[in-house]
């Protein structure tokens, strides 16, 4: 990682830092900005403010793999799907679950604390896609977290004790929060989830010290606000438009710019709103102290088909460009100018995509085929990739060193046709009717490729698509887990699977890695659901038991 | 209490789908699987296929149980929310009708879904057309624990229904026996049901405080119910034994059930006209009752984020006692009842009332027709020279005059949003 430039505000954070009585607890904001530095922590969700998800460590590898056993599990307590992204710092690891969040002993995974999380029983109305959570963040002894039932909670770090709460949003009318939150400046920033339920999207900055927020940006315009004119239906379709943050952004101290992809315009029914339906399906850009918009860039500009661009936004210097890079739903895989927006690349990163032809790297716009003119005519159409997407949510990691990404990623469509939308407060708000077109072989298809062309270097395809994150490492390893159970080591040049290890769950959660005394360690957590569970109908599925667990892995000698 | 648990039955059980609506059984099955992945497939799976490991598997549910799934589906169950307050009219039958075609893969209709022999199935005493089964004596149902309408004393009894069989007793020159029984709200019971089970297995002759809503006369379609239990069951019978029903016939009304708005706060003056002009107040929304649905259908926007949703029952008032919040539509009896339990409340009830009201009757086995029709007049002159409102009176009862029609025909989702 570059050293950042120094602007003001930034020196005068250090200067704190540094006068300020430091004790073990503090995880200050060059800390977090250095995470990707000190292997011993993990202070930011995606390992780092460029999610890149990879490791310089290299304790396990290539020759000692064969030797990975379990260090240590920790029940989770819970039948739900486990998505947590596990942060470590000061000896402890922070996990949550919807239900509780957790601090454990990283040496033998006892638990030092455990605070309940306590939601309204009718909270998971408005859950579209899974009772999960992702996550907490660090900053000053504090541990922060969002609840189904969209409130933002700071707990002490040392005792788990509450010490501020704040209600985000009523919940009732389909407003909720799986994200793990984000320190940035000082500031925390949370997202919202709910665009199945025709909500309103934001992004808010809270005082990490009281809890009072302190911006709160829409990303749907109202009227007369910038980007309001993408909204030309005439009517108040934009008070139902969607655009959730319903997954954690990146950070570039350096511009001192938050970046955070937005999810899909509301209903599906593109028809119901004329218009390119600014900022859904969109990459922002924005100033992590106001949360002003800096620039902004739509991939899919009136949206039929559910294509969330909230997927994680990971960074690389590219060619000599700090550049972003996602993986969207849509099948296209964007690279863009870090500091601008400016569209670099944008390759297929699936084989079967039939929506569009490509992206104009001009306009920025993608060139559409007739299925999309159609879906949004209300003609029964099949569109790849289906609704969830080229790759949905679980994050892909990216070694800068070799210049792959590595990403989980599906095979299969959807039979679509849009419908005259029903809006009632709480309940889905699709506007479309669907079904799975599904191959007959493989679902789903681990590919390492390269980001400014999608040329594949190798794949491992699969019946049932994999949903869990991914870790790359020094070691040579790419570290993944799948449906049935099995956490999984791939050699990352050539692809062959080296190591499996069967957990007793489906694995949908982000596997992190870390060091202790000069040992390796990796860390996963199983709990078979999420979305895939829920809406595929894969029976297969019915032999894999729920319950999740935290697995931490290591090198027997 | 049983004002509350009747109007809550009316949401519960009693919208079923018919040909009306529905051309075909495609028809309904098209709008079953639209409801079903509106409320249902986030969790249960589209189509209702999912894994069984995280949500249950809907395909498990016994064909035979539509009065455990409603009550699911209603109350919630587990992990499971409660949706009585989202559901729309029609809305459950249509999941129901889905979830036992095991979405629309097998036929709709299941013989043992109601005909099926059951080995706790039992007769009552033999047919009689006498007038009362016990020779110059009146049995009167009524529930213990019927809130203003009926409660046991140590020395008789008190409550409207009460009050309604003693005058109705000494009228007809007979002594008045009262079984009282114990209501039970439950996945198997209704008010209804009880009805019924009990005058089929002839515990009493009349049964007071029936509600006269379509459903539950011309076209109630259940074939068994439980029997709930009264003081003088027999020891023999089994704890929850299923007796066939019998056809009913009703008297002219006596009464009308109505849903008013109770406010916290007595220095509160308000205009109230209809539901929306309660905005700015804290709703308190009854969960799954007619009261609750109609203010989340009739309370505009703000008024509905506002709102607080409760669990349904006696506790639902004392809570907005409490402060958690400040107005609720709901039943007149359920606030009599509030307030002749606490002494020392401040809730008040506004003057407006909801245009949607139920009358209540008395219901009887259909042989003793010969009684309802002696009943009738005596009934019509109790309503008409005040008596009726005396009773009420004395009962603590808000009492409001029976109004027509007399039947309420089916509630549509039509009725839900424009009756106001």
């Amino acid at each position: 990682m570059p050293i950042p430039h120094l602007n003001g505000a930034f020196v005068a954070m250090l200067a704190l830092s540094l006068i300020a009585p430091k004790t073990t607890l503090a995880q200050s904001t060059s800390d977090l900005i250095n995470d990707t530095k000190d292997t011993t922590t993990i202070l930011t969700y995606g390992m780092g403010y460029g999610q890149t998800r990879h490791s310089g460590l290299r304790g396990i590898n290539l020759d000692n793999i064969g030797r990975l056993r379990p260090e240590w599990t920790y029940s989770l307590s819970d039948t739900r799907g486990q998505e947590t992204f596990p942060l470590i710092h000061d000896g402890k690891m922070y996990v949550t679950t919807h239900a509780s969040t957790m601090a454990l002993d990283l040496v033998t995974g006892r638990q030092i604390w455990k605070t309940l999380v306590d939601y309204p029983a009718d909270t998971p109305r408005v859950a579209c896609c899974g009772i999960v959570n992702r996550g907490v963040a660090l900053y000053e002894g504090k541990v922060f977290r969002t609840t189904l039932d969209a409130h933002v909670i700071a707990l002490d770090a040392e005792t788990g004790n509450e010490l501020w709460r704040t209600q985000s949003i009523d919940h009732k009318t389909g407003y909720s929060m799986t994200v793990a939150p984000m320190m940035a400046d000082g500031v925390l920033i949370t997202g919202i989830s709910g665009g199945e339920y025709g909500i309103r999207g934001y992004l808010e900055g809270y005082d990490p010290d009281t809890g009072v927020r302190v911006w709160r940006t829409y990303t749907i315009p109202a009227p007369g606000e910038p980007g309001s004119e993408t909204w030309q239906d005439g009517g108040d379709a934009w008070t139902r438009g969607g655009a959730p943050t319903w997954l954690t952004g990146s950070y570039d101290p350096e511009l001192n710019t938050v970046f955070w992809g937005t999810g899909n315009p509301s209903s599906w029914n593109a028809a119901t709103r004329p218009g390119d339906n600014l900022y859904a399906s969109s990459i922002l850009a924005l100033d992590p102290k106001t949360g002003t918009i800096k620039w902004h860039y739509q991939t899919t500009p009136n949206d039929p088909f559910d294509f969330d661009t909230v997927n994680e936004l990971v960074h690389a210097d590219i060619d000599g460009r700090k550049v972003l890079m996602q993986a969207n739903r849509n099948g296209f895989f964007y690279v863009l100018d870090r500091a601008t927006g400016e569209l670099i690349a944008a390759p297929k990163f699936v084989d079967k995509l039939n929506w569009a032809d490509s992206i104009d790297l001009e306009t920025g716009r993608p060139k559409e085929t007739d299925v999309a003119m159609k879906a949004r005519s209300g003609e029964q159409i099949t569109f790849w990739p289906s609704a969830l997407g080229g790759k949905n949510w679980s994050p892909m990691a990216y070694n800068p060193k070799t210049r792959t990404i590595f990403a989980n990623t599906n095979k299969f469509g959807m039979h679509y046709k849009a419908v005259e939308p029903q809006y009632r407060p709480g309940v889905f708000y699709f506007g479309a009717e669907f079904s799975w077109d599904w191959p007959d072989g493989d679902r789903g298809e681990l590919r390492a490729f390269d980001p400014m062309t999608g040329v594949v270097k190798w794949s491992d395809s699969i019946a049932i698509p994999r949903y869990s994150g991914i870790l790359s490492t020094d070691g040579g390893l790419v570290f993944t887990g799948n449906m049935d159970g099995e956490f999984e080591a791939f050699n990352a040049e050539t692809g062959d699977k080296v190591w499996t290890y069967s957990t007793g769950s489906g694995i949908i959660g982000q596997p992190v890695t870390w060091e202790r005394e000069g040992k390796q360690y990796i860390t996963v957590a199983n709990g078979s659901g999420g979305v895939y569970s829920l809406f595929s109908g894969d029976e297969r599925l019915a032999s894999v038991p729920a319950g999740g667990n935290i697995w931490t892995f290591s090198i027997v000698e | 209490m049983k004002t509350v648990a009747i109007i809550w039955r009316l949401c519960a059980i009693s919208f079923l789908f018919g040909g009306t609506i529905y051309a075909d059984e495609t028809a309904v099955l098209s709008q079953a699987e639209k409801t079903y992945q509106t409320l249902c497939s986030h969790c249960h799976g589209l189509k209702m296929v999912n894994p069984g490991t995280s949500s249950y598997d809907l395909r498990r549910w016994p064909k035979n149980d539509r009065a455990g799934f409603y009550a699911s589906v209603i109350n919630g169950k587990n992990s499971m929310p409660a949706w009585g307050d989202v559901l729309l009219p029609g809305e459950i039958e249509l999941l129901w009708y889905y979830v036992k075609t095991r979405a629309g893969k097998e036929p709709a209709s299941f013989e043992q879904d109601a005909k099926e022999p059951d080995q706790n199935s039992v007769d009552g005493p033999d047919e009689t057309s006498d007038l009362f089964t016990t020779p110059g004596t009146l049995v009167a149902c009524l529930a213990k624990n019927g809130g203003v309408m009926s409660g046991r004393r140590a020395k008789g009894g008190t409550g409207l229904d009460y009050e309604l069989s003693r005058a109705l007793a000494e009228a007809l020159g007979v002594a008045l026996d009262v079984r009282w029984f114990e209501s039970e709200q439950d996945e198997e019971s209704t008010p209804v049901k009880e009805a019924y089970a009990l005058l089929a297995y002839k515990v009493c002759d009349i049964f007071p405080g029936f509600a006269l809503y379509e459903m539950f006369v011309d076209d109630f379609d259940v074939a068994r119910a439980a029997l709930p239990r009264w003081d003088m069951r027999p020891q023999s019978l089994e704890q929850r034994v299923h007796v066939d029903l019998r056809p009913i016939s009703v008297t002219h009304p006596y009464a009308r059930m109505e849903m008013g708005v109770v406010y916290r706060n007595s220095e509160f003056e308000r205009k109230i006209q209809k539901i929306s002009d309660m905005e700015g107040l804290k709703i308190g929304v009854e969960q799954g009752t007619l009261a609750g649905v109609l203010t989340l259908r009739q309370g505009t926007e703000k008024m509905v984020s506002d709102s607080v949703t409760r669990n349904p029952g006696p506790k639902f008032l004392w809570q907005m006692e409490q402060g958690e919040f400040d107005a609720a539509l709901t039943t007149t009896g359920a606030y009599d009842f509030h307030k002749k339990q606490n002494v020392m409340s401040t809730l008040i009830l506004g003057a407006y009332r909801h245009p949607l009201g139920i009358n209540l009757s008395i219901a009887m086995l259909e042989s003793k027709k010969a009684l309802r029709d002696i009943i009738n007049p005596l009934i019509d002159a109790m309503v008409k020279d005040g008596t009726m409102a005396q009773l009420g009176a004395r009962a603590s009862h808000t009492y409001a005059h029976p109004r027509k029609p007399w039947l309420l025909p089916r509630l549509t989702l039509q009725t839900l949003l424009t009756l106001k």
